[in-house]
């Protein structure tokens, strides 16, 4: 914008009226302007105190500043005004999935489509919820493999593998919250596979997940999990070699120990014989 | 950084905020093997979306902004970092995800993409969002 132009053009007066303050929220709010979304859904808020519309707009604002508790506040008073409100379900249904409460974020995302079953987002996200809970059931069997015969990289940090059901079976150097990571990586694992499913390209195979400082390198096939933590510098076809090599270990370890131990049987994944490392 | 940058230069005036971001999510669908691109903001709400006409942008957005806070909150649980991009690949696909301060930009694109040329511009355009929407809005937790 030309200098004079910002110059000269007026300051913008507060909104006058209720409509007013909403549609310059919605716009300020679509634009990514939360600071000022929130201002003016503060400014609606006095105006007129019990707006539904302003109350589900301040409770979608805390959750895209990552504040849960007064989102999750906002929806209850929203639902506390009509029991029935999809987008407060929907809401409240992903902040109780945040939260690890699968059974509350059920029950909400049935309410949300048992009112509205053309509802997108909610039929999407129950999806991704029922395809976890179809995952296959903890194997207690399963022998842990033999990790420290897994050779990892020099530059390899940590190496964890785990089902899908979230059971640590082996973590390598053992750490006490090496079974919080490996149900962290299950649960991420699930919603991109749920997400790609969704764009139909296909089942997630693998995954490179950068912290800044780490990059977590990761192979399933949608039972086991293997992961291997190097450097964020490490360059990316190397590092999925580097865990391509730690998941065929890791296969013949579960083999090796399978047939030690012949009581348990362990369906024990197929090697991927495309092995691409893309 | 190897791979394209993102040509775009950002006015921090706000009133125009709306087209650049718009204008981030469509030089990111320019990239090679790239089909397509979003800014969805953490509660699920689209900002801009470039997707191929088969994908139903409000379901994958919903998934992907689930995906996103799933990784923030993990690493915030963990005592981590969060996460700053994502990628995942399929069978006939790869999906990117990178946190800005007002939402996931998503990147899908073909098997074969430059992983490293994609990521280097997941982060041209991260620093360009987080330079025109300054210290007023939040960052990632």
């Amino acid at each position: 914008m030309p200098l004079l132009r910002r110059l000269w053009r007026p300051a913008e007066r507060a909104p006058q009226s209720v409509p007013e303050a909403l549609r310059r929220a919605e716009q300020s709010r679509r634009e990514g302007r939360y600071t000022e979304a929130s201002a003016l859904v503060a400014r609606v808020l006095e105006l007129d105190r019990d707006n539904l519309h302003a109350h589900l707009l301040a409770a979608y604002l805390h959750v895209a500043r990552r504040a849960t508790a007064p989102a999750k506040a906002e929806f209850r008073w929203v639902l506390g005004h009509d029991a029935n409100h999809a987008r407060a379900l929907i809401g409240l249904a992903r902040v109780a999935l945040e939260e690890s409460d699968t059974r509350a974020c059920h029950e909400l995302l049935r309410r949300a489509l048992r009112f509205y079953p053309d509802f997108p987002e909610a039929a999407a996200l129950l999806e991704a919820l029922r395809a976890s809970e179809s995952a296959p059931p903890t194997r207690t069997a399963t022998p842990a493999p033999r990790v420290d015969r897994l050779r990892l990289p020099g530059t390899g940090r940590a190496l964890i593998v785990g089902r899908s059901d979230g059971t640590l079976l082996a973590a390598q150097p053992a750490s006490e919250d090496a079974r919080e990571v490996s149900e962290a990586l299950t649960r991420v694992v699930r919603l991109a596979g749920a997400t790609l499913q969704r764009c139909a390209l296909g089942r997630v195979h693998r995954a490179i997940i950068d912290d800044g400082g780490d990059a977590v390198f990761v192979r399933t096939d949608g039972d086991l999990i293997v992961s291997l933590t190097l450097p964020r510098t490490t360059d990316p076809t190397q590092g999925l070699l580097d865990v391509n090599r730690l998941w065929s270990a890791t296969l013949h370890e579960l083999g090796v120990a399978a047939a030690s131990n012949p009581a348990t049987p362990v369906n024990t994944p197929a090697v991927d014989p495309t092995r691409r490392v893309s | 950084m190897s791979g394209p940058r993102l040509k775009l230069a950002l006015e921090h005036d706000s009133a125009t905020r709306g087209r650049h971001v718009r204008d981030i999510v469509t030089e990111l669908k320019r990239l090679h093997w790239v089909r397509g691109a979003m800014l969805v903001a953490p509660d699920g709400f689209v900002i801009a979306a470039e997707l191929p006409p088969t994908v139903t942008v409000d379901s994958v957005a919903a998934l992907a902004a689930t995906l996103g806070r799933e990784l923030e909150t993990s690493a915030a649980r963990l005592g981590r970092p969060s996460f700053s991009t994502a990628m995942f690949s399929a069978d006939d696909g790869t999906m990117f995800l990178a946190g800005s301060r007002i939402g996931y930009l998503v990147i899908l694109a073909d098997q074969q993409v430059n992983v490293q040329a994609i990521r280097g511009a997941l982060g041209d355009a991260v620093a360009l969002i987080e330079a025109a929407w300054g210290p007023g809005e939040v960052r990632p937790s």
